[in-house]
This record gives structure tokens, sequence and C-alpha cells, in this order.
């Protein structure tokens, strides 16, 4: 089966004034459709970077990224916000909602921003359906800061959910959630991949997150120091994960 | 001294705001600098021309009628104590026989004068040749300009067309310039008394020029005057009173631009308050680190103080240099509105000191509330998260209110000394209207953002969404960008609707009281045994000619204008609208005599009604009595006002007008197409002008359009400060928002949809403020119509003016809205969502 998403050497230099910052230095690596990818992590070892150029967000200094069979690394503007807006789907640590608009709008941006009528039937049908999958139900009309930190995660992730996009992309999801909230979020994530096969790369730095992938790619220093395969698994403790890691050094 | 540095780096670190603040109070004080410029470039004008006039005389004493005052009067003030010197002297206008082969030039004003006296009280430097030596020779002095224009030299013959047969005079000397004259345009005969009297055929003085014995006081030889001189009615004034007359003349002038000068400052104060809430609360955690290592609330106010003086002296600086241009436009257009010279003999330090600290004060004033507030801040919620608590916004609108009285107070402080209370209480109304409107728009914005966003959504439905999202978020901010575009726009409307309702009164005026489509006049009053008005009344077409003589009469000790006509012919033509008393029986009462007819604004300031009779003083200790037959809505304009209509038998009989100096002619309804030409040829043989009643009202207009059009621009002077403020609160907003607009574009929304965001926040912005705006404007309009005594539901809209302004407004708004949009199309998402 052919990678949705492919990474290939790529590099990432950061000008700091007279100085530069080498984030990535040569990552190659590839998504196959409807896996679970978990890119993991110190603080500054280029996971983050690494994600923003597989979805589009940024440009590789060197390298390519292939998304579904094309090179997106060397888009212009308008494809690369054309890209995001129908084939990604991003969750971010700060859950990032428009604080104005409610729970049901905010979902519906995504339909919005393309011009389209999110109130039409087969919108509202996907929307109501994110919505349930995310476990909302009932908080349609909320604002966010009606909601707990959880379900304002849960949001986020609808909303990248609803324009059903190739991949996932979720940088340190749970970041900011309780042990409690973070594993309803992860439950979440996993279901999407489980029932409808979604592409998921996700960003984190703890292992018991990790452990929901398929495979984990450890990332240091700008460069995939190893590759865990933990494979499909309805137990997500993270033990093997982390003796894997113990294992390594990690 | 490193609170002050910080401050400094605080402003350097948000270059565009700083800029923006500093231009809009450089703007505010440039008005207002302005203003204070053209006032004391008015008082010195005054001052000259004052100068020119009375020379070093104390009193002067003026005839009231045509004939002049008499000899014996003359020697009755000659003959009072305290009186030094007593210079008579006879001011006329009429027109020079031109040197052979050259066109006829304008009219010139021949004063006579008694050399020995004139001498002591006008010192006359000479150009040229010598000076009049005794009162009856055939000599003339006259001016460099005419001299110029005219084609003469020392010892030209000078030829005076008079009342008999012209005066052939010698130029003996020449003075500088335009002469001393006031009024002449540089157009001035100087000749002896005598030689004058002969002329024009005169025997009394024009007036009497005084100066009073040292040790003596002018309020005694007033006094004494008074006590003597019962012979016939007479004007006396000081220079002081010539002065004030001057100074009334421009008083309305001077005390809206003084309002408008007051009005760009408190939009310039909106946009600085704005200004120093948002750096407080952006810095809220800067101030909180400062509070928690060590700085005492009374430092944090210092802090924020300073930076804001440091804006105030920046803006005050520009402000000046702003000023002195617009003074320039300002006063060049006063000159030319009113003839009036008003040089500005180099720039008056005390206005600009005036206008320095004013600006400066301003800026503080506004900045203590945001001072205040972040003394306030406790260092442990400051670190926690940029804040700005709903309090403070309240905080914020009631420091307004302060500061807007404040402004008003600077305002009535600064108000021109010329105008005294003329205009105060306009200006305190429409300051009371803006406030009001000001204050209540934070109400108004939720509702008509809604519905005045509503066509957009049709278009661009998220972005009008979210931009009246953004609205709604900081209520206050946006009230008070709001608020600067209200008072700008709705001055632009008010002021037009003043101007037009005030175009279309002159007009109806002109048209309701002149019984012709041409007016002819005349420099000198005609006799009606001249022949002029069969003479006229012959031109083919023509259909009626009737005369009417302009005078001065006193009533009760006061001057008015008065005019001698004849009723029959007002009755034939349908002119007047009477108030008061029958039409028909009132005109004909004027043609038999001992009758008058008032305009309702002089019966009301008298107290007079049809059926009262007033007495005048007439000379030789005889009166005249005229009964009131009737009160008119509008009476044929005079020097000062309306004047007062009287039959020409009462006129030319008794109080002495020598004949008309205006004739209207009516032209018959077939008349041919060249009447209007041949009706011009035949009155520039008499020596007079004819010009078409349209022509006048053309000319009326026109003045009033170019004063008002002076308003407007300064009004748009507060648009333009009000679109400084948009721009301010639409990049704050953007900058605010960095990292919700890198959301949207990384789920997908384009640079062009961010941007068109923003633009859109501008236009709500913008449709609100100039919906808002136009109401408030025509509120403004209405409470100066009734206040300048002519408020009535006839007036029609000033739609076009409307529309200029809300063009205006609009485009302001989004002008303003280029560079935010600008901001938030390039908001790098990769770093605007990184985690801090």
């Amino acid at each position: 089966m052919p990678a949705i998403l492919e990474a290939r050497d790529l590099t990432k230099r950061f000008e700091l004034g007279a100085t530069h910052v080498e984030a990535l230095r040569g990552v190659t690596l590839s998504v196959q459709s409807g896996e679970f990818v978990a890119l993991m992590g110190p603080s500054g070892s280029g996971k983050t970077t690494l994600l923003q150029l597989l979805g589009g967000l940024d440009r590789p200094t060197t390298g390519s990224v292939v998304f579904e069979g094309r090179d997106i690394s060397r888009l212009s503007d308008d494809e690369a916000t054309r890209l995001r807006r129908e084939r990604t789907g991003f969750v971010f640590q700060a859950f990032n909602l428009i604080p104005l608009l409610s729970v049901r709008e905010n979902i519906a941006l995504p339909f919005t921003i393309a011009g389209q009528d999110a109130n039409r039937g087969e919108f509202r049908e996907r929307i109501r359906d994110v919505i349930e999958l995310v476990e909302l139900t009932g908080k349609e009309r909320h604002r966010p800061d009606q909601l707990s930190q959880g379900e304002q995660q849960r949001v986020a992730v609808a909303r990248a959910l609803v324009t059903r996009p190739s991949v996932l992309l979720a940088d340190e999801p749970t970041g900011n959630l309780d042990y409690t909230t973070g594993g309803e979020l992860l439950d979440a994530l996993w279901r999407t991949c489980e029932s409808a096969a979604q592409t998921i790369v996700l960003v984190t730095h703890d292992a018991r997150a990790a452990a929901y992938a398929d495979r984990v790619l450890v990332i240091g220093d700008g460069r995939i120091k190893d590759e865990i395969d933990l494979g499909r698994r309805l137990d997500h403790s993270a033990a093997p994960l982390i003796a894997r890691l113990a294992q390594l050094g990690l | 001294m490193g609170l002050n540095r910080l401050a400094a780096r605080t402003l350097a670190a948000r270059p565009l705001r700083s800029l923006l603040t500093i231009l809009g109070v450089a703007l505010g004080v440039g008005v207002l600098s302005a203003s204070l410029t053209m006032g004391a470039g008015l008082e010195t004008a005054i001052g000259r021309t004052v100068g020119n006039a009375v020379g070093s005389a104390d009193l002067r004493v003026s005839s009231f009628l045509e004939r002049g005052l008499a000899d014996g009067t003359v020697d009755m003030i000659r003959g009072t104590d305290g009186v030094a010197v007593v210079a008579p002297s006879i001011e006329r206008q009429t027109f020079l026989a031109p040197i052979t082969g050259q066109p006829v030039k304008g009219a010139v004003t021949v004063v006579g004068v008694d050399p020995a006296s004139y001498a002591l009280l006008h010192p006359m430097e000479l150009a040229a040749g010598a000076p009049l030596r005794r009162s009856d020779e055939a000599s003339a002095i006259i001016t460099e300009d005419l001299a110029a224009s005219d084609g003469y030299v020392v010892g030209s013959e000078l030829t005076i067309q008079g009342v008999g047969a012209p005066a052939h005079l010698r130029v003996i000397g020449i003075v500088p310039g335009p002469g001393s004259i006031a009024g002449t345009a540089g157009r001035s005969v100087v000749i002896p008394i005598e030689a004058a009297r002969s002329v024009f055929g005169i025997g009394g003085v024009s007036r009497v020029d005084i100066a009073v014995a040292s040790g003596t006081s002018a309020a005694d030889v007033t006094q004494r005057l008074a006590d003597r001189l019962t012979a016939e009615p007479y004007i006396l004034a000081s220079p002081a009173d010539l002065a004030a007359g001057l100074r009334a003349s421009t008083a309305d002038f001077q005390a809206t631009t003084a309002l408008l000068a007051a009005i760009v400052l408190f939009v310039g104060s909106f946009l600085i308050i704005n200004t120093m809430s948002m750096t407080v609360g952006e810095r809220a955690r800067e101030v909180g680190l400062l509070r928690a290592a060590g700085a005492t609330r009374a430092q944090v106010v210092q802090f924020v103080l300073t930076g804001a003086a440091m804006l105030g002296i920046l803006g005050s600086v520009l402000g000046i240099a702003v000023g002195a241009g617009l003074g320039a436009v300002i006063i060049g257009s006063l000159r030319a509105l009113t003839g009036f010279s008003a040089d500005v003999d180099g720039v008056s330090v005390s206005s600009l000191v005036l206008a320095f600290i004013v600006g400066i004060a301003i800026t503080v004033a506004a900045a203590v509330e945001p001072a205040v507030r972040a003394a306030r801040i406790s260092p442990v919620e400051a670190l926690r998260a940029g804040l700005d608590l709903p309090s403070a916004r309240r905080g914020r609108f009631a420091w307004l209110a302060v500061v807007f009285v404040a402004v008003a107070i600077l305002a009535l402080l600064v108000w021109p000394r010329a105008s005294g209370t003329v205009g105060a209480d306009r200006a305190l109304a429409v300051y009371g209207v803006l406030l009001l409107a000001t204050l209540s728009s934070p109400f108004f914005l939720p509702s008509l953002a809604r519905i005045l966003g509503s066509p957009l959504t049709f278009v661009v439905r998220l972005e009008e969404r979210l931009a009246r999202g953004s609205l709604a978020r900081d209520r206050s901010r946006a009230a008070l960008t709001l608020g600067a575009l209200v008072v700008g726009v709705s001055m632009i409307v008010g002021l037009s609707w003043t101007a037009q309702a005030a175009r279309e009164r002159a007009s109806a005026w002109l048209i309701d009281v002149v019984p012709g489509d041409d007016v002819v006049t005349s420099i000198r009053p005609v006799d009606a045994a001249e022949g002029v008005r069969e003479s006229l009344a012959a031109v083919p077409g023509v259909a009626a000619v009737t005369p009417i003589g302009t005078f001065d009469l006193a009533v009760r000790g006061v001057r008015m204008d008065a005019a001698a006509v004849v009723g029959a012919d007002f009755l034939r033509d349908g002119r007047l609208t009477f108030v008061q008393g029958d039409r028909v029986a009132a005109l004909e009462a004027l043609d038999q005599g001992g009758s008058a007819i008032l305009p309702v604004a002089a019966a009301k300031r008298l107290g007079l009604g049809v059926g009262d009779t007033i007495t005048l003083a007439l000379g030789g200790g005889t009166t005249l009595e005229l009964t009131i037959d009737g009160v008119v809505e509008r009476s044929i304009p005079g020097g000062g006002g309306e004047a007062i209509l009287l039959g020409w038998p009462d006129a030319s009989g008794r109080i002495g007008v020598a004949g008309a100096d205006v004739f209207a002619v009516r032209f018959a309804p077939d008349a041919p197409r060249d009447s209007h030409v041949a009706l011009e040829t035949v009155a520039r043989s008499l020596a007079l002008e004819a010009v078409p009643l349209g022509r006048i009202q053309g000319a009326v207009t026109d003045a009033l359009g170019r004063v008002f059009g002076l308003f407007d621009a300064l009004a748009l002077v507060a648009v333009l400060v009000a679109g400084l403020g948009i721009l301010n609160t639409l990049a704050m907003g953007v900058l605010e928002r960095v990292r919700e607009i890198a959301l949207l574009r990384a789920i997908g929304m384009s640079r062009r949809q961010a941007s068109r965001m923003v633009v859109v926040e501008g236009l709500v912005l913008g449709l609100v403020g100039t919906a808002l705006g136009a109401v408030v404007g025509l509120a403004v309009g209405a409470v100066l119509l009734a206040l300048s005594g002519g408020f009535d539901t006839s007036i029609a809209l000033p739609w076009a003016s409307i529309l200029m302004a809300v063009g205006l407004g609009l485009a302001a708004s989004i002008v303003a809205s280029y560079y935010p949009s600008r901001l938030a199309s390039r908001v790098s998402i990769v770093r605007a969502l990184k985690v801090d």
C-alpha cells in the first residue's frame, strides 16, 4: 500500500540574527493510510517543526514532503491554504478556539472559511457526527469559556475532523490536560483511527500518549533516532513502550 | 531616571501606535494653534485699522444724517471743556474723470480734511511731494496704489465728479502703499475740507475727531458732549468702541473656529485615551514585573504619565508646525471673505505657548486613568496573563467624561475674546449633544453593528461575524474609536446643514424683499430731480423701477439701518411678508408719511408692534413721530442688519435723505433677452452699476459657502483624527488576535480572507460611526439653527452633505484598515501558534 504521507530527507534551518538553529537535519519517514503514528522526543528535538512541515504550515529548507503522492513542500501560499482547508486537520496544545463563537460554530469554521453553508444537510450531518464522536452532544451552543479544558480540546479535535481530512496532525494535544481528561481525549483520537481509519500523526513527549500509536518514531537532535513498532492494540498501556525506550537508553 | 528611560523605550517599541498618537495630538494642537493665531492676527489687524481710522484721537463724533453735522455742532464741540483738538472731516465716494484715453477705473473715497487739525491727529507720511497746507486750496494727496493704477504723479491734474461741474485739483503729495483710510482698498484721495464741500455741495461734516486735553478723561468729555449736543442726532465712539464693532463682525467666525478647535482636540483625546489604555493593557505584564520588583504605585503612575508627556511634547511641537500652515490658510480665507486684512505680523508667541501647553495637558490628562489603572494591577494577576479588567472599562468611560469636561473648560479659557458670549451658548449646546452621543454610542454599537453589517453577511459572512465579534470584545475601545468618528462626521453634517439653511435663507430673503430682477446701485444718493428713475424705466423691457434710499437712523439712541421706499411699488410687486398689520394699509401709509414698517427682529428687540409710535430726533431740536403700521418677516438688508422702512415723504422731506442709492428694476415678462445688457449700458452712462439679483444671491451664497467650506475643512481634520483612531484600534485588534488569526489560517483561512476580516471590521465600525454621525449631525445642525433663531421643519435635509460625510467616514475607515489588514494577512502561523 502506498504511503499517504512521506518526508524525504527534510532539513529545516532557522536563522536567528547572526546565528542559526538546525531544527531538522535530514528526516525521512512515511505514514501509511489509516496508521496512527506518534512522533516522540524531548523538548527542542524538532518534532513540532517536523509536524508543521508535514501539514504544510511551513516549508522545509531542503528535502520534500509528499502528501497523497504530491510534493507539498513548494506549494504557493494559496495552494498550501487549500491543502490545510481540505486535506489536513490540526489540533494544537493550546486549544485555539475562537472565544466568541459557539461550540458548533467553532467546529463549523472550516466550512465557513471555505464559503460553504454549514447548515446544509451533508455538512450538518458531519458536524453532528463529530460532535457525537467527541461526546459533546448537548453542548453545541456553549461558548468555549463555558467548557472544561478537556471539552475545549475535544472541540478542537472535532473541528480538525469535520472536513474528513486525509491526515490529522496533533501537536501535544494533551499537554494542557490533566491525567483523566488527557486519557479521554486520546481515547477519542484512537476511536476515530479505529472506526473511521483516520490517519493520525501525533507529536508528544509523553509515553502514555505515544502508547496509543501503532508506531512510535523517536526524534532527537533533528533526526529520527529510532522506530518502535507497537502494532494496533486495544490495550493502550504504556508499559511495553517504556520498556523499549529504556532498552534504547531514552 | 531609569523609569523614564523605560517609558521612552516602551513608546519606541510601538512606533506605529506612538506615531498615531503624536499625529492625533498634532492635528488637535494644530487646529487650536491656528485658531489662536488667527485670533491674535485679527486683534493686531483691528488695532491697526482703528489706529489708521482715528489716529491719535480719543473720541469720534459721527453724523447720523446725510447732510452731516452742522457747523454749529462742530463749534459746540470745539467749545466743550477738556477738548483740545477738533478735526472735522467729510467722506464721500465718487469717481475720478479718467485721464484722456484711459477707461474709467473703480470708485474712490474722497476725504475732505482741515489740514491743520487733521495733521495733529493723523500724522501723514509722504512718499513724494508735499502735505496739504490750507483748507481751501485745490490740491489733493493720493495713495501710491491709486497713483500706480490710474497713472497719476505729483503735479497731475485730478478731476473729481461732484454734484455740479467736475472739480479740478492738483496732486501735490503721495502717501505710501494703500494709505491709511480703512475700507478703500487703496483708492483714497485726501483733499482740503472746503474743496470737498464745494465739490459735493454739502455744508456739514461727516465726522469730528477729538483729542482731549491732558489731565481730562475721555469719559468726562463724553458726558459733557452728551449734555451739550442736543441739536441733531450723532454717534459718539471711542477707539475701543470702533475696535469692538470690528471685533463683533468677526466674532461668529472666530467662535466657530474655536469650537472646531475644541472638537478636534477632543477627538484627539479619544485617540490618546485609547492608545494609553491599550499600552497599559498590553504592558500589564511588564507593569506587574515592575511592581514585583519593588516599584511603588506612584512610580507606575509616573511611568505611564512620563510616556504620555513625551507623546504630548512631540505631538504639540509637530502641531504648532501644522498650526502655522493651517493658520495661514484660515487667515487667507478670512481676508478673501471679508476683505478685512488680518496679516499676522510675526508669530504670536503667547498663542503658540498656550497651544503647546494645552496639547501636553490634554495628553497627560487622557493618560491619568490608564496610569491609575496600571498602578492598581496586582503583580500576581499581571504575571498570570495579560489582562483588561471589565471594571477598568467602566472607569475608562467615566474618565472620558472627565476629559470632555476638561477640554470644555480649556476651550472656554482660550475662547476668542472678540466673540464674547456670541457663539458660546451655541458651542456649549453642540458640545453637550456630542458628549451625549459619544457616551451613549456603546449602547447602540452591538445592535447597529448587527443591522448595518447584515448586508455584508451575504458576501462575507464569516468575516462579518468575526469582525462584529471582535468589536464586541472590547466594547469601550470600539466605542471610543466610534465616538471619534461620530463627532467628526456629525460636525460635517451639522455645519453643512447650517450652511445650506443659511444659503437658502439668504436667497429667499432677497427674493422676498427686493421688488426687481436687477438692482442698480449708485455710490451717491441720486436726487429724484435728476431723472435717473425715468431713464432706467425707458430701457426697453423694463416694467417698473422703484427708488430705494438707504440711510441711518437713531431709534432710542441706537443706530439702525433705514430705507426709504415707495410703498405702492412694493404693493404692486407683492414683496414683503407681513407678520403684523395689513399689507395694503401699511404700504399705502408709508407713501402718505408718518408711518414705518419694522422687520420682526427689530420689532422684537425694541418691544414694538403695530400701532406703537417711535420718535426720531431730527436736527434743530425737532422730532419726527412715526406710527408702526406693519411688521414684516424680512426687510431690506442694510449695513448692520435689516432696515426699518419709511416712505419717501418722511425720508427726503423731514430727515433729509438726499436721494435713492438703489433702484430695483423689474423686467416685463415678455422683455427682450438683452434687456439686462441694455439696462447695464444705460446705468453705466449714468455712473451707476446694474447687477442681476441672481448674481447678488450668488455672491452672498458664495461668501457663505466659503466660510462654511473652511469650517468643513476643519471638521474634516476631526474625521482624519478619527481615521487615525480606527487605524490604531484595528491594528491593536490584530496584534491581540494574532493567535486566533494564525489558527484560522492553520485550518484553511487564506491570507485574503484574513485581511478581508479586518477590512470588514473597519467597514462595520465605519458604517455604525457614520450612521450615528449623520443622525447626531442633524441634531447638531438643528441646535445650531435653533440657536441662530431659525429652525423650522421647512428646512430641507442636507442629503448631499450627509452622503458626502458618510462617504468620507467610510473611506477613512477603509483606508485606516488597510495597514492592519496587511498585518493580519502576514501573521506567521508557525510563530503565532508557538506555545509559550
